[in-house]
């Protein structure tokens, strides 16, 4: 599978985000260092320390996790999208490449965009706040499983979508409420008890709290089901999506 | 012929698009080296058999080989053996002709030094040097359709798939690229092409399929479809025919001391009519010959001109 056509695809994926950088890399620091001096510096002070961090370090691994996401999946599902309406990936199709190849291809590419956006985040959080990480290798692990799962979506959506408009409603409609209901800036322990039940059927949820527990070693639920959830989504979005490529479904008629 | 000394081999192959059955079981035999014209009016099914060919359409049975190989089991192979130049112009926004047909070399496998080393022979091949630099959006119609045709190359297939490679292009170009079509064919490389431009398929392919409504209706060198399926005219300027006169196993007709005579083969039985004729008490004034040409036998098979 690591053949040369492969490899050529994975570099194009990269090369596309890295040259269009002011769109893909600049914009979601500026969001998360927005995030954190305004949340952190205007809340922080009045809520104090929640499960002995500061309010400012707690939700710097939720803006980590929001920015992996929306990253990797703008990604893959734009490249997709884009190269459907100019029609230029029958380029690709045409090429030897299997289904496999070129759905992963895709999901990599989005993988390294979220995870650079998300190593971003947190060093942005180290510079205005000092914030470190306690576990590299959990925390970057994570942070793959989550990329390459949502990139792994946007690869889903894209082939489905037939407007920009169905893309962009996933980040607003799903994403960005899930983002927000599902504790980036609060711990679930303060919610009423019917409110914390509902917010662990959040997916989101799980992930944000397994990147709290990599970095800063704080967790409202068990850590190894946040891995574990982390991971099944990554399974079967990545299932999806090479069934997409390799059926040629909505690619071929 | 065994079945390895052709380039293409479609057998009974069917596309159903839902309720809609753009291929009805067609055969093609296409040998290596040959330069191939399949023509059909808009929705016979040329594209759709390329896309088949190709990888860009699912078939829905029969089979379709390259080489020998099937191009659904052994795809990897048959789509190496192929480059496509497709009808409708895409293109890439983010890259430089330069880099687009570099990465498109990388896709088919080629490691960068060689796949540099192909871009820049393709580039000066199609005339495109001085564009290398610009991105797709910069390009004339005529340019885009050259970078078409250069992704085709740049792998440097065996077999080329051209789908109406000259659509839109000016006259200079389109002879520039009949030009290197008939090289690269002289240099043994397959052509399949399809064309709304009969005069370009007379002038390039050495054999020709009609396709219409997902059937091939008929199949030859130009020169052979047009001696068994045109019909051409004799026509004589003559004097003191009659109407009671019969010129026997003949399609003729009279009018205004003109008569019109059908034939396939003109300059065959022109000697023989003008006989019957004088024979007859009639003598000629003048004759003159009209062909039929490629254009005619696709009207007459399709019902329709190829534009249609």
């Amino acid at each position: 599978m690591l053949n040369r056509g492969f490899l050529t695809l994975i570099r194009r994926e990269i090369w596309r985000f890295l040259a269009l950088y002011r769109q893909t890399i600049i914009p979601s620091l500026i969001s998360s260092g927005l995030y954190i001096m305004v949340f952190g510096q205007s809340l922080g002070s009045r809520i104090g320390t929640i499960k002995e961090a500061s309010y400012i370090q707690f939700i710097i691994p939720g803006l980590v996790m929001m920015s992996v996401i929306n990253n990797s999946y703008q990604n893959s599902s734009s490249s997709i999208i884009q190269a459907k309406f100019l029609r230029f990936i029958e380029d690709l199709l045409i090429t030897p490449l299997s289904g496999l190849e070129i759905s992963f291809g895709y999901i990599i590419g989005g993988t390294v965009r979220g995870m650079i956006n998300g190593m971003l985040v947190i060093f942005i959080g180290w510079l205005l706040t000092g914030f470190t990480v306690g576990n590299i290798s959990l925390t970057l692990f994570i942070m793959l499983l989550v990329s390459w799962a949502f990139s792994a979506l946007g690869v889903i959506v894209g082939v489905f979508a037939k407007t920009w408009d169905h893309i962009a409603m996933f980040t607003n409609f799903i994403f960005m409420p899930l983002t927000f209901l599902g504790g980036v800036f609060y711990s679930i322990d303060m919610l009423p008890p019917f409110w914390r039940a509902l917010s662990q059927g959040n997916p989101l949820y799980w992930m944000i709290n397994g990147m709290r527990y990599a970095t800063l070693g704080i967790f409202d639920t068990s850590p190894f089901l946040s891995v574990m959830i982390s991971a099944g989504f990554t399974l079967a979005f990545s299932s999806v999506s090479i069934f997409i490529f390799t059926k040629g479904y909505r690619l071929k008629p | 012929m065994t079945q390895l000394e052709y380039a293409i081999r479609i057998r009974a192959l069917t596309k159903n698009y839902d309720d809609f059955q753009a291929l009805k079981g067609i055969d093609l035999k296409i040998p290596e080296g040959s330069f191939f014209g399949l023509l059909g009016p808009n929705g016979a099914g040329k594209t759709t058999t390329i896309g088949i060919l190709t990888g860009l359409v699912r078939l829905t049975s029969g089979e379709a080989k390259i080489l020998g190989k099937d191009v659904v089991r052994d795809f990897r192979f048959t789509r190496k053996s192929v480059g496509l130049s497709p009808q409708e112009l895409n293109f890439d926004p983010f890259f430089t002709i330069r880099d687009l047909l570099t990465l498109q070399a990388g896709y088919y496998g080629l490691d960068r030094p060689l796949a540099r080393q192909r871009t820049t022979q393709v580039l000066e091949l199609l005339g495109l040097t001085a564009k290398a630099d610009a991105k797709m959006r910069e390009l004339s119609g005529g340019m885009k359709r050259r970078v078409q045709i250069a992704k085709a190359l740049i792998h440097d297939p065996p077999i080329l798939i051209l789908d109406e490679p000259t659509a839109g292009v000016d006259i200079e170009l389109r002879h520039m690229l009949w030009h290197h079509l008939k090289e690269m064919n002289r240099a043994g490389k397959t052509i399949l092409l399809t064309t709304h431009y009969i005069e370009e398929a007379e002038k390039l392919c050495s054999d020709i399929a009609i396709i219409d409504k997902g059937r091939i209706i008929a199949e030859g060198s130009p020169g052979g479809l047009i001696n068994s399926l045109g019909k051409s005219m004799i026509k004589l300027k003559v004097r003191n025919w009659k109407p009671s006169f019969v010129l026997k196993n003949r399609e003729y007709n009279y009018s205004d001391d003109e008569l019109t005579i059908r034939t396939n083969n003109s300059v065959k039985d022109m000697p023989e009519i003008i006989s019957n004729v004088i024979a007859r008490g009639a003598s000629v004034e003048e004759a003159r010959v009209f062909n039929s040409s490629l254009e005619d036998v696709f009207i007459q098979l399709t019902g329709k001109s190829i534009d249609a």
